[in-house]
């Protein structure tokens, strides 16, 4: 352990913190995103993708190039690329530019977490400065969806890239004062398979949590950003939470992350089934995922680096493991999703005809109604429509108004209705991704047990 | 291993298990899993009876619709919400089959309403009839002038009903579905002839 000024591992882990929320940052700027730069759904699906895989793929052979170079420079200049490239997406004038952005923005990351690593490592020791990696990294990917919320509807989407500049140009002098560990080991260990894997399937599952229950609240249930980031807080708060609430219970770390995915995977089944489009309904599930994702993912990332060397290619192996996760459960979700949002539309608009037809309205306004509600529709296919547009300019007589508008909450619950259930199978698909967590879990222990 | 660290090993996944299923078990129990588009009524089916005689002409219009959309749906094996769709959206050519089946289903709603006795005496809608009727205003008075017993005699109402959807053109009517001013002047157009030719069997049969 090497004497450190006090700012340094602070800002070193808020950088780790930074990197792994960008992975979500953005979910609740997407609308956003794709009017104001004139985007497709599958463009903005890649500004999620490309961040991930890229970090994905580009973690593990960061941490050996880091391995092999001296760990400051490798860190600072990672997190110089990633403050240059959060600059290029909040500056970025087309979807092509700002996904080439979300690029390079990975690859710094990359770098900047597996040097991140072994200077918080070098600063602090092998167990805690361990530890402060693995909490950043929970409360980054947790807390994601909520900062990027609160900052698009707060300022701008563009200001969830801004904010990280300062913070990243700050780390860089951090990472460059700290002196690396001096003895490098030569011993070279495989990577722990069961802890990755069950990161990765656990990964997948939470993609459910982290970027589609942020889209049923705002495209679903027409909830605002903010209101949406207020309510995915329960996430990180439940995580912060878990640590301290299973402390004095003395459970093994591997009992521990087995109750943990049971808490994910129910929590993502209890997102499944709300009762009603009340906020309220989804905040037991996400407390269940927070906890589960505090008493996993850092367990989880401290059995794949317990006692393997050199540390920051297993833990490059962990956030490699995490983000091909959450590029699988993209994948395999959001055409689970796109397709069940299609089907739901014929049952929808069956639903909306029957309260059209028999709303206690003229019938010259049930015509007006019926055009303006075809022409909405038309507008907003292949996604779940905003229907209050509709009506807005209806020349409704003042006694027919409250008849307009029960007919516009009814509809509005019709369409809240037909999301919430085109979300559906994609939780419970995550649920069970989150299940299968538990045989790489429990293979580990009966190997032990022959062992 | 004791059993107080077994219990210990235990509790936490036992304590998660728990956790879910009262999770689950209130969500469950409070209508999740249920909460979707709300299922469509079976057009077969009678729908709940609307309290009373509808007591202006379009409500007569529209609950007349309802009920002969329920009776073409149930004709041609669909909902009534899809025979709607369908017709808003292909109205430029309906088929021989759907307008067969809206004029059977109009003629039966016809009869259930008379049934049911919520058909209005032609008297409690001769106002409204004339206030949107193009006669001239001696015309007008005249008839305001008759007793509401002669009228509704003249005028049965579902006679007068049956003969406009006979004579209703079922085709142009739904080509213009979109259009509001064109669907009332075919409907006032086959009100106007039906009443003409009621009034004639009338003094027919009286002669």
């Amino acid at each position: 352990m090497v004497p450190v000024r006090r700012f340094q591992v602070p800002l070193l882990a808020l950088t780790v913190g930074f990197v792994l929320a960008d992975s979500a940052i953005v979910t609740l700027a997407l609308p956003a995103i794709m009017q104001r730069l004139d985007g497709t759904v599958p463009q903005v699906a890649w500004v999620l993708i490309s961040f991930n895989l890229v970090l994905a793929v580009c973690a593990v052979p960061a941490a050996w190039v880091c391995d092999r170079l001296d760990q400051r420079v490798c860190c600072a200049v990672g997190i110089s690329v990633f403050a240059l490239a959060s600059a290029a997406c909040a500056l970025a004038g087309s979807m092509e530019v700002l996904i080439g952005a979300r690029s390079v923005q990975a690859l710094g990351g990359a770098f900047a977490l597996v040097g991140a690593l072994e200077l918080l490592v070098s600063a602090r020791g092998e167990r805690r400065g361990v530890g402060w990696w693995i909490a950043a990294g929970v409360v980054g990917t947790a807390a994601g969806p909520v900062l990027g919320g609160l900052l698009t509807q707060a300022i701008s989407w563009q200001s969830i890239f801004v904010v990280q500049v300062p913070v990243a140009a700050l780390a860089v002098p951090a990472a460059l004062g700290i002196p690396p560990l001096r003895a490098k080991s030569t011993e070279r260990h495989r990577p722990a398979l069961a802890p990755n894997l069950a990161l990765a399937l656990l990964s997948a599952a939470l993609t459910a949590a982290l970027f589609l229950l942020v889209l049923l609240l705002v495209e679903g249930w027409r909830r605002s950003p903010a209101t949406a980031a207020l309510a995915v807080s329960v996430i990180p708060v439940a995580a912060a939470a878990a640590r301290p609430l299973v402390r004095g219970v003395g459970a093994t770390p591997r009992v521990e992350a087995i109750a943990g995915t049971v808490l994910i995977a129910g929590g993502l089944v209890g997102l499944a089934l709300p009762p009603s489009a009340h906020l309220a309904w989804t905040l037991a599930p996400q407390a269940l995922v927070g906890l589960g994702l505090g008493m996993t993912v850092d367990r989880l990332t401290a059995a794949a680096l317990r006692d393997r060397l050199p540390r920051a290619v297993h833990g490059g192996w962990t956030i490699a493991a995490r983000h091909l996760g959450v590029v699988a459960g993209l994948l395999v979700l959001t055409p689970v999703f796109t397709h069940s949002l299609q089907s739901a539309q014929g049952p929808a608009q069956d639903a909306i005809v029957a309260l059209v037809l028999d709303a206690p309205l003229p019938a010259s306004d049930k015509v007006a109604v019926a055009q303006a509600l075809a022409d909405r529709l038309s507008a907003e296919t292949d996604q779940v429509p905003d229907l209050r547009p509709a009506f807005r300019s209806l020349p409704i007589a003042p006694a027919d108004r409250a008849a307009a508008d029960d007919l516009e909450r009814a509809l509005n619950d019709q369409v809240q209705r037909a999301a919430t259930r085109a979300f559906r199978d994609s939780f419970l698909i995550a649920g069970g991704l989150a299940l299968l967590a538990l045989l790489p879990l429990s293979v580990r222990v009966s190997r032990r047990r022959a062992s | 291993m004791s059993a107080a660290a077994r219990l210990r090993l235990f509790a936490l996944p036992i304590g998660a298990l728990v956790l879910v299923a009262v999770v689950l078990l209130v969500q469950v129990a409070n209508g999740g899993g249920r909460f979707g588009p709300t299922a469509l009524a079976d057009p077969c089916a009678a729908r709940p009876a609307q309290s009373g005689a509808p007591t202006t002409l379009d409500a007569l219009g529209q609950r007349l619709v309802l009920l002969g959309l329920d009776g073409a749906a149930c004709r041609l094996g669909t909902s009534r919400e899809a025979l709607t769709l369908d017709l808003a959206q292909d109205h430029s050519d309906p088929s021989d089959a759907q307008v067969a089946a809206l004029r059977a289903g109009l003629l039966d709603a016809i009869d259930d309403m008379k049934r049911d006795g919520t058909l209005p005496p032609a008297a409690d809608l001769v106002d409204q009839a004339l206030d949107a009727s193009d006669l001239n205003a001696f015309a007008k008075l005249a008839i305001r002038a008759l007793p509401d017993s002669v009228i509704n005699q003249a005028l049965p109402t579902d006679e007068v009903l049956r003969q406009a959807v006979e004579d209703l053109d079922v085709r142009a009517l739904l080509t213009h579905l979109d259009d509001g001013d064109q669907l009332s002047t075919l409907v006032t157009q086959a009100v106007t002839k039906a009443v003409q030719e009621t009034l004639t069997a009338r003094l027919h049969s009286l002669g």
